[in-house]
């Protein structure tokens, strides 16, 4: 432990790591009673620090734990309903964890939910936020609406505010009173609705191509592929994106998957059609 | 760098509040509205950090209008709205994790008939102004208000002082915040323009 | 049965939980309310104690509570209870407005006003609430008419018509007799005072209603209103009454 320690310069981290070491202790001993119900949290003083010290890459390139980041996500709405688009590429600092990452999680046959940022945040409370809306089903007798669902994610997230949740999320479906609906929700507790997000590392590539092209009035092809083209333009420009697409249809009747391009395979098809991409020689 | 402004007239308070939500390099939203409605006659627009700021409002406006539930109908006073946002911040600044939110509370008295505009900031500060921002906004927006303000205009000549006010905005700050959504709040409620 | 109603923990070996049947009791004396179900609204009717003499009748509080803007509660039984759980009502509205960003519907607010009553009869240290409710309202982009109404016991059920508290044997044998499908506004509001005309015998100003339609509309009736109503049915019921008369000449 000590040799992990010496290793930081930072000054508060070191402070930080002696204080692991006489928590582990404490912990093992086990639960204490509370008078007032709260949230499991780390027995860490500043946990957005020690986060820091054996996470981050950009302030500790040397740190021992990589969070898988990297990304491009898309979701918007047009007047068919919502065309979610997203790349397939997972990365551990430099390194190259997974190009099959599923970024989409099914939350019901008419939500969606998508991932960007630590991908272990996102998987875990999806999946969590799949469950809660199970239940909100069964106590209801009805779906949940988009609007509730994203919120039940959105205030998760917040209570986990500057603990080091790296989220970036999309909550897209359709319900009869609501609509086709898109709410972003990040892990600052931010929660917006619009009918236009990407986001990830290749979020801006993505915007460039989009918001050119975007119409209301598309249809579902045009949609599907414009998607389509968005990430492919994130994955050519950014470093963290990659793999193959994996492309979504939200309707009235529920989401419909439209499969999984490899970015590899379908670069080469769309530079010729296109004519574009003319800074790769062919 | 959002804009909130408040301009208190006669017969109304005014608030302008930007459209543009922007995360890191990228605006998300160009149609965010900054303000949460707490009752007929009283109206919280809010800056800070992103999560915070919902967060904070929501829950401001939920117990406003729990209020008038449990005190048969009866509305809550802008100034006593005022004290009750201003304590809740008083007491978050010295909390484990305080709200970073800084609000403008725009208002009006139905006993007595006058507007109100109340300035109140993430550390608890509360001061009841003729006319207000927070952020950079006041930065460029004060001076002009100082100037051309007069305590007996009406609701059009404020709209005009607020024009002026987002002109200069629009000329002289780095950023681009897409627009403001203006409302009005007087003896016959919130409405909003444009 | 002796000793197995001394605690609300205990059974009887015949599986009674005395103290949950008792508060039931409590129920039964409290002043009578009224809720029936109409073709577009909903009418709540309660009874009112006769104010005594230096009482201020402006200010003393109505039994019937507004919950929400498109929810009303009206109680029969221990009215100190009722305020408890009228404000824990209350908070909850507000609450899933918050989280929901929607708001309740009226069989989710029943549900949860049940649920509080249910937990206080299997805790420690406490005791049932001694009241029975009736919860009337629309759900938020609906018009179909909603009443429930709940037990001291948690149990809740919904209701065309249905009336708690004192004598409401009597106005709920009443309103089976004359309960009728779709009625309208008027009629519905009429069967709820005729009903309540039943038990209470001093009239107008000792009953008070309310009338709910889609939409959040909450209407309450004044005096004059209710007396305009008591008086159409008093001179209906002397009608009668002369119709029956006349074969016997």
């Amino acid at each position: 432990m000590n040799t992990i320690a010496n290793k930081f310069t930072h000054a508060n981290s070191s402070s930080v790591l002696n204080e692991i070491n006489a928590v582990q202790s404490e912990f093992a001993s086990g639960h204490q009673l509370e008078l007032a119900p709260s949230i499991q949290v780390p027995p860490i003083s500043q946990p957005t620090d020690f986060l820091r010290a054996h996470t981050d890459d950009a302030s500790n390139p040397d740190c021992k734990i990589k969070i898988a980041h990297g990304t491009t996500t898309l979701a918007f709405r047009f007047k068919e309903g919502i065309v979610v688009a997203v790349d397939s590429r997972a990365t551990a600092g430099n390194w190259i964890a997974s190009q099959t990452v599923n970024k989409v999680i099914r939350i019901n046959p008419f939500l969606l939910g998508t991932m960007a940022g630590g991908a272990a945040d996102c998987q875990y409370w999806e999946t969590w936020l799949g469950t809660q809306c199970r239940l909100h089903e069964l106590r209801e007798k009805e779906r949940i609406s988009v609007a509730a669902a994203s919120k039940i994610l959105g205030n998760l997230v917040y209570e986990y505010k500057g603990m080091g949740l790296s989220m970036g999320t999309m909550v897209c479906g359709y319900t009869k009173k609501e609509g086709p609906t898109i709410y972003y929700v990040d892990s600052d507790g931010t929660r917006l609705k619009g009918d236009i997000f990407c986001v990830g590392s290749g979020q801006t590539f993505a915007y460039g191509v989009l918001d050119s092209e975007y119409k209301w009035d598309l249809t579902v092809e045009e949609a599907l592929y414009l998607g389509k083209r968005s990430i492919l333009a994130a994955t050519h420009r950014d470093a963290y994106s990659g793999g193959s697409i994996n492309l979504y249809h939200v309707t009235e009747t529920g989401w419909v998957y439209h499969g999984n391009h490899n970015v590899g395979d379908i670069f080469w098809d769309i530079k010729e059609k296109e004519q574009s991409f003319n800074n790769v020689d062919g | 760098m959002d804009i909130i402004l408040g301009i208190k007239v006669q017969d109304g308070t005014i608030i302008a509040t930007s459209k543009a939500a922007t995360r890191g390099i990228s605006v998300l939203k160009d149609s965010d509205d900054k303000t949460r409605v707490l009752n007929p006659h009283n109206l919280v627009a809010y800056t800070g950090e992103s999560g915070d700021t919902v967060q904070f409002a929501e829950y401001v406006q939920a117990n406003v209008q729990l209020y008038t539930m449990r005190e048969n109908d009866i509305e809550l006073s802008p100034k006593a709205t005022a004290s009750f946002v201003r304590n809740q911040l008083a007491t978050s600044i010295r909390s484990r994790k305080p709200y970073q939110v800084n609000v403008l509370i725009a208002g009006y008295d139905t006993k007595t008939d006058t507007p109100t505009l109340n300035w109140i900031d993430y550390l608890g500060t509360q001061v009841e102004l003729p006319y207000g921002a927070h952020g950079y906004a006041g930065f460029y927006a004060t001076s002009l208000l100082d100037k051309h303000y007069r305590k007996d205009m009406k609701v059009e000549q404020g709209l005009e002082l607020l024009q002026l006010c987002l002109k200069e905005l629009e000329t002289r700050m780095p950023i681009d915040f897409k627009g403001v959504y203006i409302k009005v709040v007087d003896k016959d409620g919130i409405k909003a323009l444009n | 049965m002796s000793g197995y109603d001394s605690a609300l923990s205990i059974f009887s070996p015949d599986g009674h939980v005395f103290q949950v049947e008792y508060a039931s009791e409590a129920v039964k004396r409290g002043t009578c309310a009224v809720g029936v179900k109409g073709k577009e609204s909903v009418v709540l009717g309660c009874e009112k104690r006769t104010t005594l003499k230096l009482q201020d009748p402006r200010i003393t509080p109505s039994k019937i509570c507004k919950i929400d803007n498109h929810a009303l509660l009206a109680f029969a039984g221990l009215n100190a209870d009722a305020r408890i759980l009228v404000d824990k009502a209350r908070v909850e509205a507000q609450s899933h407005r918050l989280t929901l960003e929607d708001a309740v519907s009226i069989e989710y607010l029943t549900k949860y006003v049940a649920g509080v009553q249910q937990k206080y009869t299997q805790s420690g240290g406490v005791r049932p609430f001694g009241i029975a409710t009736i919860i009337a309202g629309f759900d938020s982009n609906d018009t179909v008419p909603r009443l429930y109404q709940t037990e001291p016991s948690g149990v809740y059920n919904a209701w065309k018509a249905h009336a708690i508290g004192r004598s409401s044997k009597t106005v709920r044998e009443f309103l089976e007799k004359h309960y009728e499908e779709d009625l309208s506004d008027e009629q519905t509001i009429k069967l709820t005072i005729k009903s309540l005309l039943e038990v209470v015998q001093t009239g107008a100003k000792n009953i008070e209603v309310s009338v709910l339609k889609a939409g959040n509309v909450i209407q309450k009736l004044s005096v004059d209103e209710i007396k305009k109503y008591v008086d159409e049915i008093e001179a209906e019921k002397a009608a009668e009454a002369e119709k029956k008369k006349k074969p016997r000449d």
